[in-house]
């Protein structure tokens, strides 16, 4: 029997600074065997261990179709995330994963895709976004709402442009308020997408941010058209063991590590979930 | 099953033989503390009367705090260095119905999907003698959880203290046991002392059980549906009192959420509960259960509702140890008979 709460060791290979407070740590496992095995969906996650720090989850945001190590992006927020924040490339962490259902794949091909960010939510959006221009048959239009609160804040800015040039896909960047030199949209997200107006027909949005922005989203979204089953999101939350034991990160009788974090309206709307 | 009836000298006399080769653990009355689980040095140690242990056997199994593995760091390089789990064989002996069964539940968490190899190591190697209560207290409410005083379910055998047993006043070196051996494990340990019961025995101590399941007055009704009232005003107001202590979840047999956590370069997992403002505080300062009412309505959902949904059964056993030693009285007995109004 193996010990299901230790992590693989893994190396920093790589430490890209996104935001003033957001960086994206790229790893590879230090065995390769590992390296070679590790599997994983967009929209899971793992659990990334400091020795002497502690454990904290963080989604996978880089595609499955883009292996060169995981790669986590993650704000400054707590003691985990400080303390990941001050480590150098060469410096070992661990990884133990990868958890939770993912995005629900299957049921988003032949579709119309709408991904909605705010800020660092858009972390394991990319994951999917990623994983469907590699996969570009297999889905109808992409259309990406990304905002955040300034242009400082926007995240993964680097790949914008290969998403604004790939076939039958639409990218609008939106910072809350009115910047010297900015171009693009003026906003917050809700706002956009009221007057944005997407098609809802055959389509699926997967909407990731902060909870606030959900809340406000959310109905938007449903005034549009969407039906609950078609708006799909990933939850936050305080998630220790990963594998539904530690019990923290339940809503209802659904643990948020191993039923989700990917949840459909539909199903938080029956589980009383409030953003 | 085996039943028997068994002298409390010849059963501490076999307890004795094995101390050499088994780790023996049971209930040990501690001055001025109270009753406790402890190693037997000596059978003469046991306490096998009818109060009832502080902490239950959950700690056995499940330690408040316990080292998974720890990160090495020499020479420059990193390595995990695995803790090594002990094989020692162990008897607990005096594990009361209720506690028996509460590892029944825990299982369901800790030995079925990803298993938790500490616990089912824990698990493995021990073999428990039960003890029958023969006078459960007003918080008890075993009979309302689906289990009872008398049932053996989770043990290996189980001791049941005779009519009028000199156990009501300890020391009484003639003192009987009615013993039950449920499994092989059981019989292996226990099958050489005692004679077993005759044909006419058998009979009138079946009633005898059956009748000694009245003993536990308390008796409750889980709400078919709790799930109708979860947004009730009644849940701020049966967890207005509470202290957010947190005593409850570590002293019930069934409660099992924990926390990872690192002490140098230990990881270690630690008792954690749903009483605690920080358990499901979030970095970001969210926290989907801030208030008392959230988090007391999760403990009883989790154990009258999420759980009931998951695994068929209550995650509560009703040994009445929350309700003994919280300091303000919540009495989840009678929350929850009362939830449905």
């Amino acid at each position: 029997m193996e010990n299901i709460y230790l992590p693989y060791l893994a190396e920093i290979i790589d430490i890209k600074q996104e935001t003033p407070d957001v960086k994206t740590f790229r790893l590879k496992f230090n065995d390769g065997e590992i390296e070679h095995s590790f599997d994983y969906k967009p929209g899971q996650f793992v659990e990334f261990s400091i020795f002497g720090e502690g454990e904290a989850p963080f989604c996978i945001s880089n595609s499955p179709t883009r292996k060169s190590g995981i790669e986590c992006s993650v704000k400054r927020m707590g003691k985990i995330t400080q303390a990941l924040h001050e480590l150098d490339t060469g410096d070992t962490v661990g990884i133990r994963g990868p958890y939770g259902n993912g995005f629900p794949i299957e049921d988003l091909k032949n579709k119309n895709l709408l991904f909605v960010a705010g800020g660092i939510g858009l972390a394991p959006l990319r994951s999917l976004i990623n994983y469907c221009l590699d996969n570009r048959g297999d889905f109808k239009s992409i259309t990406i709402v990304n905002g955040a609160r300034t242009s400082k804040d926007l995240v993964y800015k680097n790949e914008y442009q290969a998403w604004e040039k790939a076939k039958d896909t639409k990218l609008y960047l939106t910072v809350d308020c009115q910047e010297e030199n900015w171009t693009c949209m003026v906003g917050v997200v809700p706002k956009i997408l009221e007057q944005l107006k997407p098609t809802c027909k055959d389509s699926v949005v997967i909407v990731c941010g902060p909870p606030i922005m959900i809340k406000f989203t959310v109905p938007v979204l449903l005034k549009i058209g969407f039906c609950p089953e078609a708006i799909i999101t990933t939850l936050e939350m305080k998630m220790k063991c990963g594998l539904g034991k530690c019990g923290r990160c339940n809503i209802g009788n659904l643990y948020v590590c191993k039923d989700g974090p990917v949840f459909t309206y539909t199903q938080l709307e029956a589980l009383r979930y409030e953003f | 099953m085996i039943q028997k009836i068994v002298t409390k000298e010849e059963l501490y006399k076999l307890l004795d033989s094995f101390l050499q080769d088994f780790e023996a653990i049971g209930p040990k009355e501690l001055a001025n503390r109270g009753i406790f689980y402890e190693i037997i040095k000596n059978a003469q140690d046991l306490y096998l009367g009818d109060d009832f242990t502080t902490e239950p056997v959950k700690k056995l199994f499940l330690s408040p705090s316990e080292w998974l593995f720890k990160c090495q760091y020499k020479d420059s390089k990193n390595s995990l260095e695995e803790i090594v789990l002990t094989k020692t064989k162990r008897i607990i002996i005096g594990v009361r119905p209720c506690e028996a069964r509460g590892l029944e539940l825990l299982d369901k968490v800790y030995n079925s999907e990803y298993k938790d190899e500490s616990y089912v190591n824990n698990r493995n190697r021990t073999v428990i003698i039960g003890l029958s209560c023969a006078n459960p207290d007003r918080n008890c409410f075993c009979t309302s959880m689906g289990g009872s005083n008398v049932e053996s379910r989770g043990t290996d055998a189980i001791l049941f203290a005779t009519e009028g047993s000199p156990e009501r006043s300890r020391g009484d070196k003639d003192g009987k046991f009615i013993l039950e051996i449920i499994t092989d494990k059981g019989k292996e340990i226990l099958g050489s002392i005692g004679r077993e019961l005759s044909e006419e025995e058998k009979k009138h101590w079946q009633q005898d059980k059956e009748k000694r399941k009245d003993l536990v007055k308390t008796k409750i009704k889980v709400p078919e549906d709790l799930d109708k009232i979860f947004e009730d005003p009644y849940w701020e107001q049966v967890s207005k009192s509470c202290l957010s202590c947190g005593i409850c979840t570590y002293l019930c047999p069934t409660c099992h959420c924990f926390d990872l956590v690192d002490e140098e370069r230990k990881r270690l997992r630690c008792y954690d509960g749903c009483a605690f403002v920080d358990f499901t505080l979030q970095a970001s300062g969210e926290n989907p259960r801030p208030t008392k009412k959230e988090r007391y309505r999760q403990r009883v959902f989790h154990k009258f509702d999420y759980f009931k949904k998951k695994f068929g059964e209550n995650l509560c056993v009703g040994c009445g140890r929350c309700i003994r030693y919280c300091p303000v009285k919540i009495d989840i007995s009678e929350i929850v008979d009362k939830a449905s109004i």
